[in-house]
């Protein structure tokens, strides 16, 4: 076996095989996930009241009243009990057998006042229902079908011009997951970096790296550690994946919102081919921290400078998320460290140009390739210089390393 | 036949020249000892040997050639700033370090077996190296430098840190390795086991080649600086003696330079002491180091 990939392997295993990366590394993000996802069922179902609603008509909109479609999970429905007066449905409202009533006056049609009177706060998913009742029945007459759709409103369908990329706006979550799997390769990727410079502080904080590089090349050593280490980034993405993958195809026939969930041709190309340099764009920059630092602390305050525009887009996500097709959406999607984050983000609520992909991969791989060189050479430079840190000069001077 | 050969090196950092115009050779199979005060620009040498730094000029050549990659596997270097992975358990870290050296695995394990026996450190082998003592990471250290079986071995302060037994221990592994036709060039401030185990020096002091040669032949060139004598009477103050120091037994004077130890026989003679010895002392390592480094000696 070729030294490099000795020196990947054991990369590799020295953090895989260890409590803390089952631990940290492999069970964090789902486990974050999955208090995130708890968290969004717990607030959906504060949202939800079941007990039923009143309502008294004036207007004679709701005689012999239809019901409205059924809300959509996680959403339960609601009773709605007419009421010939309003002292009746007072009475229904006090005793606590209605939540709220609508009082619908005689002139609702041409004025579109109503009342709603409520003893507590009423919750978005009755009042919704109510209005969704009320418009069905405004409806009654039109055509079923129609009806039927302006209830449930328009799904519009974002398309590329030759029909192969598509995007729906119903289908909310696939919006999240390239946000969500940008986010959780970005982790992966601080994760692998974080390795690799904490590897080459390391070895220079405990004096191996000179018995290393008589046995390896410092070339081979810093690809077979940039390898080594993408590799555990990846195991730990893989593992991440098959946590989330594996609920979602069990509970997909039980939970509707799960069939839509789909990963699009477009989000793999990005994942591929802008994640990918991406990732070891970052290790090596990290090696390249690690091999001018002398300790591994200082090389921690050096992560700053690299993180920071990383986590940029997403302190602009309104921006982008409002207009995802904007210069500064698009300047992002160029610079190499704002690349990955705004791609992704943009890529749940756009179809992305052909060109501004393959341009942001370019430069990507491009920025890898420079970067592993600049790594290389920082660490032929730094690799025994032992409590003193090397200057960003002496790696660009023309001297022989 | 040379092993290594260095030709006029020259190496800086900065405004400092840690090597100056540096040239010696090591012949195959010889034992030759490194020698030089702190920050002389011996480790540095030896970092020009190995391929670790670039000199601005000079060459080196190792093994019947410029040094490359598959040569690395040949050469076994246990630097004097020991290192080894401190959070991995002593085996795995002897294996990754033999692979490093193209050893398959069957050969590593095997070959650490053998070594771990001999150094006792069997039972640890499972530990992590942080857990090991520093006596037993030292042993550690020369287990891995020697796993490949090494046809040039450079070994920096290898008896640094080692109790008595272990020294000898590495001592005779160091001549066990000799008697095996190992090249072995040994560094080390402990001029008594460089004595003991090198038949030709090379001491650098400032960058520089001070003295390279035979030791032999470097005592003989430093003698004369010193003489023994054995007497029953007392010795007076001589002209052209510098001390006197009475050593087991024998009282030696030691003569201001320019002195010659005939001079001294004269005056004694002629003050009728009694002599039952007089020689010519042959200086010891340390004497010839300390005389060296502090200027008093022959620049090679």
């Amino acid at each position: 076996m070729n030294k490099l990939w000795h020196v990947a392997w054991h990369e590799y295993q020295r953090h895989v095989f260890t409590r803390r990366f089952v631990l940290v590394g492999l069970l964090s993000v789902p486990l974050v996930i999955l208090v995130l996802v708890g968290l969004i069922f717990l607030i959906l179902s504060l949202d939800i009241d079941t007990t039923p609603l009143g309502y008294v008509d004036s207007s004679g909109l709701l005689t012999n009243p239809i019901s409205a479609p059924a809300p959509e999970w996680p959403d339960k429905p609601v009773s709605i009990l007419a009421f010939a007066n309003e002292a009746d449905a007072r009475a229904a409202l006090e005793s606590g057998s209605i939540q709220a009533y609508y009082v619908l006056p005689a002139d609702y049609l041409s004025t579109g006042q109503l009342r709603v009177v409520h003893l507590d706060p009423l919750k978005s998913s009755p009042r919704v229902q109510f209005y969704d009742f009320l418009t069905a029945n405004l409806l009654k007459s039109t055509d079923p079908a129609i009806a039927n759709r302006l209830v449930k409103g328009a799904e519009i369908i974002v398309q590329s011009p030759d029909g192969t990329r598509s995007i729906s706006s119903k289908n909310w979550f696939n919006v999240l997951i390239p946000i969500v799997a940008g986010i959780a390769f970005i982790i992966a990727m601080f994760s692998t970096g974080g390795y690799l410079m904490q590897a080459v502080v390391e070895e220079k904080e405990n004096r191996t790296m000179e018995v290393i590089i008589t046995s390896v090349s410092p070339n081979q050593l810093i690809t077979g550690k940039i390898i080594g280490d993408t590799a555990v980034g990846l195991t730990q993405i893989v593992l991440w994946l098959v946590f989330i993958v594996i609920p979602i195809l069990v509970f997909r026939n039980r939970f509707t919102f799960l069939q839509g969930i789909q990963i699009g041709p477009q989000t793999l190309f990005l994942l591929v081919f802008v994640m990918f340099p991406a990732f070891i764009l970052v290790s090596a920059l990290m090696a390249a921290i690690g091999a001018t630092v002398s300790e591994a602390r200082e090389g921690q305050q050096m992560v700053g400078m690299i993180s920071l525009p990383i986590w940029i887009p997403y302190m602009l996500t309104s921006s982008l998320m409002g207009n995802p097709n904007s210069p500064l959406a698009v300047g992002l999607s160029l610079f190499p460290l704002t690349a990955p984050l705004t791609m992704l983000m943009r890529d749940g609520l756009t179809i992305l140009p052909a060109w501004q992909i393959a341009l942001s991969s370019a430069i990507l791989l491009l920025s890898a390739v420079v970067a592993i060189w600049l790594a290389g050479r920082a660490f032929r430079l730094g690799m025994l210089r032992y409590g003193k840190r090397l200057k960003l000069s002496e790696i660009f001077a023309r001297q022989k390393a | 036949m040379s092993a290594v050969d260095l030709f006029q090196i020259t190496k800086s950092f900065g405004p400092i020249k840690a090597v100056d115009d540096v040239s010696f050779s090591v012949e195959k199979g010889e034992l030759i000892g490194l020698l030089g005060p702190n920050g002389a620009g011996k480790t540095t040498s030896l970092r020009v040997m190995l391929d670790i730094f670039k000199p601005e000029s000079g060459s080196v050549t190792i093994l019947g050639g410029p040094m490359n990659e598959s040569k690395k596997d040949h050469i076994g270097y246990m630097p004097e700033e020991r290192g080894l992975y401190q959070d991995i358990p002593l085996d795995r870290c002897l294996a990754y370090l033999g692979s490093l050296k193209g050893l398959g695995p069957a050969e590593v394990k095997q070959r650490s077996a053998s070594y771990l026996e001999r150094f006792d450190l069997t039972a640890f082998k499972s530990k992590k190296v942080k857990e090991l003592s520093k006596g037993m990471q030292q042993k550690a250290q020369v287990i891995a430098t020697l796993l490949h079986q090494p046809e040039l071995l450079i070994v920096d302060e290898p008896f640094g840190g080692l109790d008595p037994v272990n020294t000898q221990m590495v001592k005779d592994l160091l001549l066990e390795q000799h008697q095996k036709g190992v090249t072995i060039i040994l560094c080390s401030h402990q001029m008594h086991q460089v004595e003991e185990l090198c038949d030709r020096i090379v001491l650098i002091d400032h960058g520089r080649v001070m003295l390279y040669g035979a030791l032999q032949e470097i005592r003989r060139q430093f003698s004369g600086h010193s003489v023994t004598v054995r007497t029953s009477d007392s010795i007076p103050t001589l002209p052209g003696v510098e001390r006197i120091e009475p050593l087991n037994g024998t009282i030696k004077l030691h003569l201001l330079p320019g002195t010659a130890p005939q001079e001294i026989l004269r005056s004694l003679v002629a003050r009728n002491i009694n002599l039952d010895q007089f020689e010519i002392s042959m200086p010891t390592l340390d004497e010839i180091f300390i005389r060296v480094v502090q200027g008093q000696g022959v620049v090679a």
